[in-house]
């Protein structure tokens, strides 16, 4: 059952919103300290001025959002794990966490393949064949359009890339003969 | 003379035309597709862009950022999904119309005074702006930097959340901009003893972060909502209602101009006050509003459209930005070595006069894509969401990646995403963020600058401001901006009705 909203005030409390609030008052904290450890109030044009101003506006603000949030009623028809961070999103973050730890080893080309293999398994729930066959399609549009068009270097990693390319041309040029 | 041939570099370079071509039909589909936006859309691009010599970069961005604000509209009648936020208004009236089996008709509508709206706010940024960039001119460094700091106040105050959200935002924008060596004394800020924060925060990537990857995250919450089919024949409006049209689509394109050229307010704002304009000054209209009104599509249409031309014009003059993808855009001429602001005008007129003309262009792409090839863009919008985001959010990795072909960046990018997707989740706006990014500079340099030449002496600073006119209505308006968002203005108002 929804708790009764206390009068004059906004919308109620979502899961997890105090603890995020929380966070950013410490984190502004933590940088208003860093701020004044960059010149302290050694004068008002002085490179740390500005920085310590804006945390401490920071501060100030998260504060009086920390304490609004406090007096807010909790919302009981949301849940945390599945309004706040569902599943698709947690597997998501770890798939972008993975393709930025494979990128370099494996490459480009076949980490972009599994991550978006995966991820149109997960998320639309199609079979693997199908899953990989779209995957394999759109690296290869995304491949040539940004190697080609936008002149993007992707790492290569375990593909022989530019033997590849090289064998490309070598054919096109041999026919050209 | 060198006005003309600046204005015709885009018509007279086929690649250039090409690009602002392929920009334009890009963007119409990114603003049509619900999640992805044209913010979205135009950070992404700056990654793979700024190895680009300057003109095709902007090209491309400034068809992307036309077609986009347009393209909004498309899934606003379709699906009642505004695809991107200037379209909430449109969808008020144009999904009426499309539940009645009307929606070609509103497309076709919308999509002429669309072009109208564009062509207006146009032709105002070529008259306004050089005469604006004149006057900027005699700017003081204390106008400067309350002009950085009206433009976040009113975004913090007009996106969603409260005033006291936007203003963390804002200064959490700020604060990231500041990271690395100050310029001016070479001392770290931010740094925590990291040698790879020396040199600052990747800009795409904190935006990419904020704009892509947080809004991809939000979207994963519908990632299985089912597409609305619909069928839709012709869409070529007749001559008759358009000229019907014409007079309420120049009052409203007038106001979209004007509320687009404000710092910090964009097409979304300019779009809701034409549509409360548009209820005012129709009297009967055929169809009640909210109902299938054609002037609840023409209102918001030409006012968000106009307000893109309204937008450059203190993005170009002051170097401050009109909303968050012009925000962007000022970050895109910094990465090319440019410097908008009054000397823009003065040191090369002829970047000015091409995005006049790339703008207009675009325009008239918009136009003709508009009116064509409806039955593949139906399809498009129908493609799974399930399949669509992971394709966005590897090309969201890759534009982060490829600025500096850096893994950190992607990490950095990851990292901005996660904690833009709980900002949104909580109620912070994301706008201020990034506005905050792009003057974190310029407010920095001006507050230094200002507080030197005052000797050091608030006293003084404010003495200066309260003696000049400019400096003094730029005051004014910051603090009415605070007080307007306290109960105290309410407490005032509600005496003076009383």
């Amino acid at each position: 059952m929804q708790t009764k909203q206390p009068k004059g005030l906004g919308q109620p409390r979502r899961p997890g919103e105090l603890v995020f609030n929380l966070l950013m008052v410490l984190g502004s904290l933590y940088l208003l300290w860093s701020a004044y450890g960059i010149s302290g109030f050694e004068a008002l044009s002085a490179p740390g001025a500005v920085p310590m101003v804006t945390t401490a506006v920071m501060l100030l603000c998260t504060g009086l959002i920390f304490l609004e949030t406090l007096r807010k009623s909790k919302i009981t028809a949301e849940k945390l794990e599945r309004d706040i961070l569902p599943m698709p999103v947690i597997v998501t973050i770890l798939a972008i966490t993975g393709y930025a730890l494979a990128l370099k080893p494996l490459g480009f080309l076949p980490t972009s393949f599994l991550f978006l293999t995966g991820l149109i398994r997960y998320l639309a729930k199609y079979s693997l064949a199908r899953s990989a066959l779209l995957a394999l399609l759109m690296v290869a549009g995304i491949y040539l359009l940004f190697r080609i068009v936008f002149t993007v270097l992707m790492p290569p990693g375990i593909v022989p890339e530019a033997e590849v390319i090289a064998w490309v041309k070598s054919l096109f040029v041999a026919r050209g003969n | 003379m060198d006005v003309i041939n600046a204005l015709l570099i885009p018509i007279l370079d086929l690649k250039l035309l090409g690009l602002i071509g392929l920009g334009t039909f890009a963007g119409i589909y990114v603003g049509a597709i619900p999640g992805l936006s044209v913010t979205m859309a135009v950070s992404i691009l700056i990654s793979f862009t700024f190895s680009w010599a300057v003109y095709p970069a902007i090209a491309l961005m400034i068809g992307i950022y036309m077609g986009g604000v347009y393209g909004g509209s498309r899934t606003a009648i379709l699906l009642n999904i505004p695809g991107a936020p200037s379209a909430i208004a449109t969808a008020m009236d144009g999904f009426p119309m499309a539940k009645k089996g009307l929606a070609g008709e509103a497309i076709g509508i919308v999509t002429v005074v669309s072009f109208l709206g564009g062509f207006i706010g146009i032709l105002a940024l070529a008259i306004f702006a050089p005469l604006l960039a004149d006057f900027a001119i005699s700017f003081q460094p204390r106008d400067y930097m309350m002009l950085a700091v009206l433009g976040i106040l009113l975004v913090g105050s007009l996106s969603e959340g409260s005033l006291v959200k936007g203003i963390f935002a804002g200064a959490l924008g700020i604060a990231i901009g500041a990271v690395g060596m100050d310029p001016l004394t070479y001392t770290e800020r931010f740094t925590f003893g990291t040698s790879g924060l020396r040199s600052g925060v990747s800009f795409v990537a904190v935006m990419i972060g904020m704009f892509g990857i947080s809004e991809g995250l939000m979207q994963l919450h519908t990632v299985n909502t089912a597409a609305v089919k619909q069928k839709i024949s012709s869409i070529i409006p007749s001559w008759s209602q358009v000229r019907k049209h014409i007079p309420l689509g120049m009052q409203t394109s007038s106001i979209g101009t004007v509320i687009g050229a404000l710092p910090g307010t964009g097409g979304d704002i300019a779009a809701l006050i034409a549509y409360d304009h548009a209820t005012r000054v129709t009297k009967n209209p055929e169809v009640p509003f909210g109902q299938g009104a054609i002037e609840g599509l023409v209102a918001p249409e030409t006012a968000n459209n106009a307000a893109v031309g309204g937008a450059f014009i203190p993005m170009l003059t002051l170097g401050i930005p009109g909303d968050a993808v012009t925000a962007i855009m000022i970050g895109a001429l910094f990465i090319h070595g440019l410097n908008p602001g009054p000397m823009l005008m003065v040191d090369q007129p002829n970047m000015f006069w091409f995005i006049v003309s790339a703008l207009a262009l675009a325009n008239c792409f918009m136009l003709i894509f508009g009116l064509t090839g409806i039955r593949v863009f139906v399809k498009i919008v129908e493609l799974p969401r399930a399949v669509l985001l992971p394709a966005i959010l590897l090309l969201s990795i890759v534009g982060a990646y490829a600025v500096n072909n850096s893994v950190n960046d992607v990490y950095w990018m990851l990292g901005f995403g996660v904690f833009g997707y709980f900002m949104k989740l909580y109620g912070y706006p994301l706008g201020p963020v990034i506005l905050g990014v792009i003057l974190s500079r310029l407010l920095d340099d001006n507050w230094r600058r200002a507080i030197i030449s005052d000797q050091e002496s608030l006293w003084m600073l404010l003495k200066g401001t309260l003696a000049s006119p400019l400096s003094l209505v730029l005051f004014v308006s910051v603090i009415l901006i605070f007080v307007s968002k306290t109960p105290l203005w309410g407490m005032i108002f509600r005496k003076r009705t009383a």
